[in-house]
């Protein structure tokens, strides 16, 4: 069974994946958030494979310790053994990269990016729901205030207030968000 | 009309031959660049406006004018963030926008994958890539050098206090106390772990058996140094400065005292960027020349010590930049002297030529500490990866002397000569190595 070690300062962020590579039938040996004791850490739990978050500082310290195996005569493989660009853009951009030490075919490296890869993805979709979400939120309150104000000025109800906003946003050919956004920009220079 | 089209396939084709890049990639230039302009050209046919962009190739119009360059916090990131912050970029039709990057691995890999143009990167690592040293083979080019000298080694307090305050009684200390010593630099094939190995050797200090080597980004030395993790450090100020300032250590040597005048930092990029966007690699390095020149005037130090402080950059407090910036030394324990030797970026263009003995010393160490199993042709492998036409052309343009030799010599602290001659004898004939 392969030893994985995943390095991660979002430590949530790669949750997903340590599950996925269990369920894959990895050994996740240990799971942490960038370690001063990197170093020790690695000789402590000897990794196969170190899972880590591309933009991690502490990725010099593991390509310094592939190096200074490499001459214990293990071959080292970094990203995909094989040299495919598009793929180890793919994996950058995804923010996984996959440092091997030990003797392991490059076939059997692939799947391991490939899980994390997706994973991640998947991680990433679920944040930019949640953004578009709290986008929604955001833009309800702003056609609430418009709304407000609409009704404190012409001294209408809540139904007419939006129905007029309605109107001018479809005559406009705006969103009902950016015109409710323009008429409280607008307001807050006439209104003192 | 004639002729025009003439030129117009002459670029094609030199596109065509003179690249370097993968099979497929070559077959997708043949089939639409030769292949559909190289046959609309020839039957002349070939529509104004494509036919202007393919003559752009031809010109000395940047072929790209936005570009990326990554840097990571130290000092001598300076001529990126004073081409970029000063304007010098605009005034050669480019955008130069700095980004701060992480890791040196990283920076490596944004560098192969196309997301950064350029960098500020350590010298022996463009070779150690060169020659697929611990990762994928990929070529290189350094296009200038950024700045000699203004690293330093630190050793802990906890040696202090055991008497230690040079390399004699440091390699007395590890005679006498048999325990694990542990020294970081910041990269395996870069810059810091020569200078770390060289010191250590001259000091009859074995660095693969007698220590233990780690890497620690710069911006950790100091705090992982304070919680008792290592005995010692080689990088690049202000971190050295920094340690001193927090009390947890003391300057043990500069990398001057190592090398007077050393390689350092260099603007990188890939062979295949410059392949592609000549004018665009000229008018990076003609650009960050004149940062270079800028920084190198004393009137302008303090101003730039100022500006790359900030969080955006190095972040770290302006005072500990500027004194060693300025050549203010304090080694910590009770040593101050002014430096003549303190970080250079232009002393009238002799820092940033990329001299080829330069770039072979990086390879001649790494085959000295076993990170090269064989000698690879020295002078070859430096000759394809400075880019000294180019250079030459860009100083030029910005106006600054090149010097008439490819090769200098230089004295090291262990005296020994390195003048570019006989690098694999070079290589061999250090007492201790791998």
């Amino acid at each position: 069974m392969l030893k994985v070690m995943i390095i991660d300062n979002d430590i949530k962020r790669s949750k997903p994946l340590k599950q996925s590579l269990i369920d894959n039938g990895f050994e996740v040996v240990a799971h942490v958030e960038n370690t001063v004791n990197l170093e020790a850490k690695c000789c402590e739990v000897k990794p196969d494979i170190v899972i880590i978050d591309t933009e991690s500082p502490s990725r010099d310290t593991l390509e310094n310790i592939c190096v200074m195996t490499m001459n214990d005569s293990r071959p080292v493989v970094m990203f995909t053994h094989d040299g495919d660009k598009e793929k180890i853009k793919i994996a950058t951009q995804a923010g996984v990269s996959a440092y091997v030490v030990g003797d392991i075919p490059s076939e059997r490296l692939i799947p391991v990016i490939d899980a994390a890869i997706a994973r991640f993805e998947e991680f990433k979709s679920l944040r930019s729901e949640l953004n578009m979400a709290n986008l929604k939120l955001d833009e309800r309150k702003v056609i609430e205030r418009a709304k407000g104000l609409m009704m404190r000025q012409r001294q209408i109800d809540e139904e007419e207030a939006y129905s007029l906003l309605r109107n001018m946003a479809m005559k406009k050919n705006m969103r009902l968000a950016d015109l409710s956004h323009q008429l409280i920009e607008a307001a807050k220079m006439l209104i003192v | 009309m004639r002729d025009q089209d003439k030129t117009d396939i002459t670029a094609v084709n030199t596109i065509d031959t003179s690249s370097t890049v993968d099979a497929s990639r070559r077959q997708f230039f043949r089939q639409s660049i030769a292949g559909a302009f190289g046959a609309a050209a020839a039957l002349n046919i070939m529509p104004t406006g494509i036919k202007n962009m393919a003559h752009a190739a031809g010109s000395d119009a940047p072929e790209i004018t936005e570009v990326k360059i990554g840097f990571i916090p130290l000092t001598d990131c300076a001529p990126i963030v004073v081409a970029a912050q000063m304007g010098f970029d605009k005034k050669y039709g480019i955008k130069i926008t700095p980004s701060k990057e992480a890791s040196w691995a990283g920076v490596r890999d944004k560098l192969i994958n196309g997301e950064l143009q350029g960098a500020h990167v350590l010298y022996g690592m463009m070779y150690g890539s060169q020659l697929g040293i611990g990762g994928q083979q990929k070529d290189m080019a350094v296009l200038m050098a950024l700045n000699n000298n203004g690293q330093g080694i630190t050793l802990s307090n906890q040696l202090k206090d055991k008497g230690v305050k040079d390399g004699r009684s440091l390699k007395r200390l590890i005679s006498n106390e048999n325990r694990d010593y542990t020294f970081a630099q910041t990269f395996p094939t870069g810059t810091h772990a020569m200078w770390l190995n060289y010191w250590l050797a001259a000091n009859d200090i074995d660095p693969i058996k007698d220590v233990k080597n780690i890497v620690v980004p710069p911006p950790q030395m100091v705090a992982n140094m304070r919680i008792g993790n290592m005995d010692g450090y080689c990088v690049g100020e202000p971190w050295n400065a920094r340690a001193i300032n927090d009390n947890v250590g003391f300057s043990v040597a500069t990398s001057q005292d190592i090398w007077v005048d050393h390689p350092e930092k260099v603007l990188g990029t890939t062979a295949e960027f410059v392949a592609k966007n000549p004018n665009t690699a000229r008018a990076m390095v003609a650009a960050v020349l004149e940062a270079c020149r800028y920084i190198d005037a004393t009137e302008n130090r303090a101003k730039v010590a100022k500006l790359i402080s900030g969080k955006s950059y190095v972040n770290a407090p302006e005072d500990v930049i500027g004194g060693r910036f300025v050549g203010n030394y304090d080694n910590g324990i009770g040593k101050k002297w002014k430096d003549p030797n303190f970080m250079k970026f232009y002393n009238d263009g002799e820092v940033n030529f990329p001299y080829l003995s330069d770039g072979m010393w990086f390879l001649t160490q790494h085959k000295r500490w076993g990170l090269l199993k064989s000698d690879p042709d020295y002078l070859a492998v430096a000759t394809k990866v400075n880019q000294i036409k180019l250079y030459s052309e860009a100083a030029a343009m910005a106006g600054v002397p090149v010097p008439k030799n490819n090769m200098r010599s230089s004295k090291l602290i262990d005296g020994v000569v390195w003048d570019g001659k006989n690098p694999a004898a070079y290589a061999a004939g250090f007492k201790i190595k791998a």
